[in-house]
């Protein structure tokens, strides 16, 4: 007895800290979300019609949209990517993997806000490097944040170069803990390189994947900062994503009640992740 | 006759020519890719750094110049006059804060999971498991969070953030140092307890410091995580004096519109405590990432 009070007294501050700042405030949004609200303030009940005027909205299928299309093609690539990097990189000596896994890491151990001004900065700025490069090397002029499917690819392109890294983090660990014998027993069999990664390595890195895959849906579906400082949704809500949408509603027009809604909405895709996830972890105690 | 020469008249040859190709052409591919990395990965930063000591001329200098300009920290001071580096300060505070509790509630919590039997004690670890991708999805939770904070009266005060950032690294902190507890003998905990020393003790003199690593590489990512969060510090204070790093970044956008002398002066502020850790701590750091993200 005397160690569970222990026990429970050596967790309990965690889950006194967790609690607070990440439980109870759902449990708020949901009575808040069914109160008209007016400025902050809390109204009288109104049930679902915060929801209600949610539906009627007529931006909110292109968001969802683009959300998808934004999120699902980051995931692809930066998966398909990675899984060719990290290849690559477990081939190589420990010192240059190191390096390489240090190059690989940069934009994600940096802020979304700074990386993403910094390939602002270089890569699309009309006096920026790149655009002088590519203007001097093609000799037209480049400009891809001026129509919808450029400034989309754009902002694909940099969420997969953000969190690319974590992707390649994670798949080398998965590659690191393949047993050797399984590969050198299928080279001794005659298997091409191509096979042993078709068959060997692919389906023994499914556990990595598709943790890979549940962790980069949610960061991508809960990404304000990039579209924020790469195109702030423009141009036109051509990258207005979800959760940008959530932040304006809120922070910029100020509508918390139909912000909130949809941002429940939201929270509802991170519990379908947040149980997949739990799944994948394989997690014991 | 040499034991391999049979082989040169067999059909193997060319497969394995076929596939040295093979191999070769792979090898190109990926040597490309890591070059193309370099540059993608490192040009912002460098080129970034570059662009923040350069004059209001040299910027605008078409083609853009490499290393022949006059160097010059006017950005840097025009930057300092906002009293940026205060808030470099505030944000830095905050962050050894948020690391400072997130072990101190971590570790026992860690301890107590690997190695007391108690009532819940699944559920209850299942629910830290799934605070961390729940914390990677904090965004959604943001606007309830104002909402609630506001009410309670905690927005706008000096320990909303590094509570905030406490709550979201502790999950992963706690399976990072799971793990590390895990694969001490228990038999070392045992002597200690059979020689008298209490619980606390042991987790003092026998825990803390054979999970050294463990604490350096999870202190390591959440001061990291804290120190880059953005949306949160972006609208749960509101005084100057209060604001952390990231939201000013952004608000120079606004400020400093197209001059992007003061606003790469900025970032390169922004990410220099990032950048030190990483060059100090280059092999931990990555051994902390590989530690934390396979589980999450």
């Amino acid at each position: 007895m005397k160690s569970n009070t222990a026990a429970f007294a050596s967790v309990a501050p965690a889950f006194a800290v967790t609690g607070f700042v990440l439980f109870s405030p759902v449990v708020y949004a949901l009575w808040f979300s069914l109160h008209e609200i007016r400025y902050g303030s809390v109204g009288a009940f109104d049930g679902g019609a915060n929801f209600l005027r949610l539906l009627q909205d007529y931006t909110l299928p292109g968001t969802l949209l683009r959300t998808v299309i934004h999120t699902g093609l980051s995931v692809l690539i930066t998966v398909a990517i990675a899984l060719a990097i990290s290849v690559g990189i477990d081939r190589m000596k420990p010192r240059a993997a190191l390096v390489a896994k240090m190059v690989v890491i940069l934009p994600w151990i940096t802020s979304a806000v700074v990386a993403t001004l910094l390939f602002r900065w270089v890569f699309i700025n009309d006096i920026g490097v790149a655009s002088y490069a590519v203007s001097s090397l093609v000799g037209a002029e480049f400009q891809p944040m001026t129509n919808s499917t450029g400034a989309m690819t754009l902002l694909i392109f940099v969420s997969v170069w953000k969190r690319l890294g974590y992707a390649v983090i994670v798949l080398l660990a998965g590659l690191k803990s393949i047993p050797s014998e399984c590969v050198e027993a299928a080279q001794v069999d005659g298997a091409t390189p191509w096979q042993v990664f078709r068959l060997i390595t692919l389906p023994l890195l499914k556990t990595p994947m598709l943790l890979v895959v549940v962790v980069l849906t949610l960061a991508n579906i809960n990404t304000v900062e990039t579209p924020l400082v790469l195109t702030g949704g423009g141009p036109n809500d051509a990258t207005r994503i979800l959760a940008l949408d959530v932040y304006e509603r809120a922070f910029a027009i100020f509508d918390l009640g139909s912000a909130t809604a949809l941002a429940l909405v939201m929270f509802a895709a991170n519990i379908v992740m947040v149980l997949a996830y739990v799944r994948l972890t394989g997690w014991r105690v | 006759m040499q034991p391999d020469a049979p082989r040169t008249f067999a059909p193997a040859p060319r497969v394995s020519v076929a596939r040295r190709s093979a191999t070769l052409s792979t090898q190109t591919l990926v040597l490309a890719l890591v070059v193309l990395l370099i540059v993608l990965n490192g040009l912002p930063f460098v080129w970034g750094v570059l662009t923040s000591m350069k004059s209001e001329q040299d910027l605008f200098r078409f083609p853009p110049a490499f290393f022949d300009f006059e160097p010059t920290l006017d950005n840097y001071r025009r930057v300092a006059a906002t009293g940026f580096l205060g808030n470099m300060l505030t944000s830095f505070a905050y962050c050894i804060v948020a690391v400072f509790f997130v072990l101190a509630i971590g570790l026992p919590a860690a301890y107590a999971f690997d190695r007391y039997q108690f009532p819940l004690r699944q559920p209850l670890f299942l629910l830290i498991v799934a605070s961390i991708p729940l914390s990677i999805g904090a965004a959604a939770l943001l606007i309830p969070t104002y909402i609630y904070f506001a009410r309670l009266g905690l927005t706008n005060t000096f320990f909303v953030l590094p509570m905030i950032y406490a709550a979201h690294q502790l999950p992963m902190t706690i399976w990072i140092l799971k793990g590390a507890i895990e694969s001490i003998p228990r038999e070392l905990d045992e002597a200690a307890i059979v020689d008298g020393v209490s619980r606390l003790g042991v987790l003092r003199h026998v825990v803390l410091p054979l999970s050294r690593p463990a604490l350096a590489a999870a202190s390591i990512l959440a001061f990291v995580g804290s120190w880059n969060e953005f949306v949160a510090g972006s609208v749960m204070v509101d005084s100057p004096g209060l604001k952390p790093i990231q939201p000013l970044v952004y608000s120079f956008i606004g400020f400093f519109g197209r001059e992007w002398g003061p606003l790469t002066a900025s970032a390169t502020l922004a990410m220099l405590p990032i950048l030190l850790i990483f060059i100090l701590f280059g092999r931990q750091f990555v051994a902390g990432l590989t530690k934390g993200a396979v589980k999450g």
